[in-house]
């Protein structure tokens, strides 16, 4: 149909273009780059304020309070200038229209009629720089280095927020803990609220509250259980967003074995009635190994009162193995019991992720077995890749703490995995990745709710993430999911976990102090470290020594002394590495998402602010296409086994997401969360569908529609 | 003589399409109230009076569409059906598209003020093109008319006349706009364009049991009513969209589906390719497939109804 660019097109027409073959069944790549060409000439440029130089435009942006002068007045004049220069000499363009368009809609300072901007690339990279690095100038340079070559890429909240004087948190994420009481529901609204408005998502654990039915005072009949305050979360996030930013996004976890369950996972399904609908808050469920069991025997399973629990065992429900005691529990008279059939509630899950793609599933005893920490794992976060302990608050009436708790925040950022590797010194990549990160949790304070800043001062925890794994993968010619794939993934992985413990040991040094409770963990027993100093991590397939030509990877003895300095000084920060899925990142930074394959050649994105707009994968051209068989193709195995390989290097968690054809069945779904249990997968994110548009519906010429 | 009774069995397929299509329909089965269509509460806010006006009038005049398609359309055709599964398809269409219709006012209730839809309900009533259009599709579904004809006006409708509607929420959700509503409309996109190849698929294995002449008078009633709609629609497009300069954009549009509709038909193109050129923002809109939300924003239109089947033992080896 339309042959040739045409230079009248708009951008939006332009990258749309992507989506749609040429005449020869060609993907037009051209297209988007003209996009990307054209939104700077045609919007961007026209919409600047022009400044003369860097002094005029950093007074303007100081005096007009655009600009926190503390981060600048850390600095010297002199610095200031050759930070900028070196930044502006290194000639930064986007590669695709998505990524210049999503960093100017949704990231770059604007006037504050948002109509005009204030900012381009290098000056958000060299802000968030010169703000993580608190005044040391080497530092802030190093920063400004790994982040403008795309090596390093903050999450969200920290490239969007730093640096700015009106402006959010630069915490990612957020958990919370809910115990079974009226004040603890209250001020966990409360605390949804106040870190909505700060812009995090926030996920809440609804386990311990008693199930609908349950006694209130003793009188039977009386809790109306979790659904309730689920549609108050629901209602609360939808208030709360961040300065219109974006809309507040919230998350809850029950375990398997609350007698609540169905009805929790059934506010998902598409009949559901309205008064117990729930449109977007996310929902994970968390499961311990003795239901995979019971379903092995095709058994029943029981689910139990909270509320008994608590009692009889003086602690919430959540801080009870259920697969521990399981036998006891059904055998105790004293705690009501209801049950289902095991194999049937697997089914269930499986039947709401075909209808809305929830719950999460966090593996309970998977998770607490890999916790190198002390302390019990209960919940996971919006993502769930966030894998930290945490404890129960205690209220007085009017709210206030009678026990100070923690919970959980945790800042993200990754690495581009393509770029890292290409980089002058992978080590230093990863220890400035964690020294940025450390900066953020140092940085920040949440007061509202002083659990979270109770947990984020003792545990300094930090999650690194990565992307592009794909995209790198497919440029070396090597399938996702082949022996090559994975075996490349197991070593980087392994590598990024040698040099994170590294640099948060050289914390631990120069602050001498380590994080709360180091001693009762598995780093300061040396146990942690048994599987490294037993065997290598190190390449065996020659096309994944080729890609590590170059890069110095850790040996034993490199281990070995690091188990040394680890145990006689420690580490800084509880928790080092978490996968998060990277949207938004992961497009500016040019990269494909995460480390789980692409979805598909052109990607549609969609999202509130920007509309629909479409992403060609990373590193891709018409030559290497077949490289880039998309998560559906590749199928939920290869995924499930590259995910395995890294899981074994990462302490927090990673999101995995299971793609299927629309024409699989709920079979299909239990085979692989079986599969993904069985090898050791801590979490499992989405489940993603594709429908095949029928024979002579489809819309002609289309890319991304499945061929 | 008394009639027999006979139930539907969906063992004895006479046409392998029927079941195809059914299950089709079937695992696409939504409802409005999946869609968060609350999230566009504040971009509603940033459209300008007159494009409020028009959206609500695009959607007024597709409600009337799916209204006439619910009770008159796709009960007719089931008279005429060949198949007692043919019959069953065609009751899902028909509920569907009662279920497209009470989406429109879905939308309403939560993003417009009740006196500006009762003022467009009533624009609709007086605007002589719209009721042009549907009478001319209503002629054709009145009892005792040629069952094939029949369904040439339903393709018609299905595959032609909604999509100078279509184009708006494509149009907004490229700019960013309303975006939760452009999805529940690419739902009902994604139902329409089944609709439209089913009815045509049956009208071509009807076209298949008559004879030279017939096919040949079929023909020509399907280009003439297609050049009659097409006027009627060119000047209603003229009319909802001279105001903010898209017509041009949206006949091209007219002429895609125009042609798609034809060939759902078993017929060839009438338009020209150059005048097909569609905006490519609105074309690639058109495929829910893939596509990549963040759960900030939505639920996305890719989901379906899944098809439940019980482990056995073997998948729980372990």
């Amino acid at each position: 149909m339309l042959d040739g660019l045409k230079p009248e097109l708009d951008y939006h027409a332009l990258n749309a273009m992507l989506n749609l073959y040429d005449a020869d069944g060609r993907i037009r790549f051209d297209a988007d780059r003209l996009a990307a060409r054209q939104y700077f000439l045609q919007h961007v440029n026209q919409n600047t304020v022009f400044f003369h130089n860097l002094d005029e435009k950093l007074r303007y942006l100081v005096d007009e309070g655009y600009y926190e002068p503390e981060v600048l007045d850390q600095y010297s004049r002199n610095f200031q200038r050759a930070i900028w220069d070196a930044a502006y000499a290194r000639k930064f363009r986007f590669p695709t229209f998505l990524g210049a368009f999503k960093y100017y809609t949704s990231y770059t300072l604007k006037t504050r009629d948002g109509q005009r901007y204030l900012e381009r690339y290098e000056d958000r990279v060299v802000m968030v720089a010169l703000t993580l690095a608190r005044g040391d100038e080497a530092l802030a340079m190093r920063f400004m280095e790994e982040m403008l070559s795309g090596r390093f890429q903050p999450a969200t909240p920290t490239f969007l927020n730093a640096g700015k004087q009106s402006r959010g948190e630069l915490i990612s994420c957020f958990l919370l803990r809910i115990e079974d009481n009226m004040e603890s529901i209250g001020r966990s609204i409360n605390s949804a609220l106040q870190l909505s408005k700060r812009g995090g998502g926030v996920a809440l654990m609804l386990t311990n509250l008693r199930e609908a039915g349950a006694p209130i005072k003793g009188i039977e009949n009386q809790s109306s259980g979790v659904i309730p305050v689920m549609k108050l979360l629901e209602d609360s996030f939808s208030y709360a967003n961040q300065l219109g930013a974006r809309q507040g996004a919230g998350a809850v976890y029950l375990n398997a074995h609350h007698p609540d369950i169905m009805r929790f996972l059934d506010t998902k399904r598409e009949n559901a009635d309205e008064k117990i609908r729930i449109k977007t808050l996310s929902l994970g469920v968390v499961i311990p190994d003795i239901t995979f069991e019971l379903a092995k025997k095709n058994a029943d399973m029981y689910l139990f009162s909270p509320h008994d629990v608590q009692k009889v065992y003086g602690v919430p429900f959540s801080e009870i193995s259920v697969s521990e005691k399981y036998a006891e529990m059904v055998d105790d008279k004293r705690i009501k019991k209801r049950k289902i059939n095991a194999r049937e509630f697997f089914q269930t899950i499986a039947e709401i992720q075909f209808e809305s793609g929830y719950p999460y599933i966090m593996f309970e005893d998977t998770v607490n077995r890999a916790n190198p920490v002390h302390g019990r794992i209960t919940m996971s976060n919006l993502c769930s890749e966030i894998l930290q302990v945490n404890e129960a608050s205690e209220f007085n009436e009017d709210l206030s703490y009678s026990h100070l708790g923690t919970d959980i925040s945790c800042n993200l950022g990754s690495l581009n995995i393509a770029a890292t590797m290409d980089g002058p010194d992978f080590g230093a990549t990863v220890e400035a990745a964690i020294r940025a990160l450390t900066a953020v949790s140092e940085m920040s304070a949440i007061d509202a709710v002083p659990s979270i800043r109770r947990g984020n001062d003792e545990a300094h925890a930090v999650g690194l993430g990565q992307m592009n794994l794909h995209g790198f993968l497919a440029r070396e010619r090597i399938h996702y999911g082949s022996p090559e794939g994975v075996e490349f993934t197991s070593v980087y992985f392994a590598a990024v976990a040698f040099h994170a413990i590294r640099a948060s040991n050289l914390l631990a040094q120069e602050h001498g102090q380590t994080f709360k409770d180091f001693e009762k963990s598995k780093y300061a027993d040396g146990t942690f470290f048994d599987k490294y100093i037993d065997r290598d991590w190190l390449p065996t397939l020659p096309d994944v020594a080729r890609v590590f030509d170059g890069v110095t990877l850790p040996t034993r003895d490199d281990w070995a002394r690091l188990k040394a300095d680890v145990m006689e000084h420690g580490l800084y920060n509880r928790n080092l590495q978490a996968v998060p899925p990277t949207g938004s990142i992961s497009y500016i930074n040019n990269s494909t998402s995460s480390i789980h394959p692409i979805v598909s050649k052109i990607e549609i994105r969609k999202e509130g602010k920007i509309g629909r707009v479409y992403y060609p994968a990373a590193f891709m051209s018409n030559e290497n296409l077949e490289y880039y068989r998309d998560a559906y193709e590749i199928g939920p195995d290869a995924i499930i086994d590259t995910y395995a390989a890294a899981t074994a290097h990462v302490d927090q968690g990673l999101s995995l997401t299971l793609f299927f054809p629309s024409e699989a069945t709920t079979r299909d779904i239990n085979r692989a969360q079986i599969r993904a249990w069985k090898k050791g997968i801590k979490t499992i994110y989405y489940i993603r569908l594709r429908q095949t548009a029928l024979e002579g519906t489809e819309v002609q010429g289309c890319v991304s529609c499945t061929l | 003589m008394q009639t027999v009774a006979r139930a539907i069995n969906w063992n004895r397929l006479d046409d392998d399409k029927d079941l195809e299509v059914w299950n089709r329909l079937t695992v696409n089965f939504w409802l409005p109230e999946k869609v968060p269509l609350s999230n566009d509460v504040q971009s509603w806010g940033t459209l300008r009076p007159a494009e409020r006006e028009l959206t609500i009038r695009v959607f007024t005049g597709l409600t009337l569409l799916d209204t006439v398609q619910n009770i008159v359309g796709a009960p007719s055709l089931m008279p005429d059906a060949i198949t007692p599964h043919e019959e069953a398809v065609l009751s899902n269409i028909a509920f569907m598209e009662a279920v497209h219709a009470r989406s429109y006012s879905s939308i309403f209730s939560t993003l417009c003020l009740t006196k500006e839809v009762d003022e467009a309900f009533r624009w609709a009533e007086e605007n002589p093109h719209l009721q042009a259009k549907a009478r001319l599709i209503l002629e054709e579904y009145k009892a005792g008319a040629d069952p094939l004809k029949r369904k040439i006006a339903s393709v018609f409708l299905e595959s032609f006349l909604f999509y100078s509607g279509f184009y708006l929420p494509m149009y907004w959700s490229s700019r960013a706009k309303l975006t939760n509503t452009a999805d529940l409309i690419r739902l009902i996109i994604r139902d329409e364009a089944v609709h439209g190849y089913y009815v045509g698929y049956k009208f071509q294995r009807g076209l298949e049991r008559v004879g030279e002449a017939r096919r040949a008078e079929l023909k020509d009633f399907a280009f003439s009513l297609m050049f009659e709609l097409y006027d009627i629609e060119q000047r209603y497009t003229a009319e909802l969209y001279d105001g903010i300069g898209l017509t041009e954009d949206v006949k091209a549009f007219l002429h895609y589906n125009a042609n798609k509709a034809l060939q759902n038909l078993g017929y060839e193109a009438l338009f020209p390719a150059q005048v097909c050129e569609v905006n490519p923002a609105i074309l690639a809109a058109l495929s829910p497939d893939s596509e990549n939300h963040d759960f900030f924003s939505g639920s996305g239109s890719s989901y379906v109804i899944g098809k439940a089947v019980a482990t056995e033992d073997e998948d729980w080896d372990f």
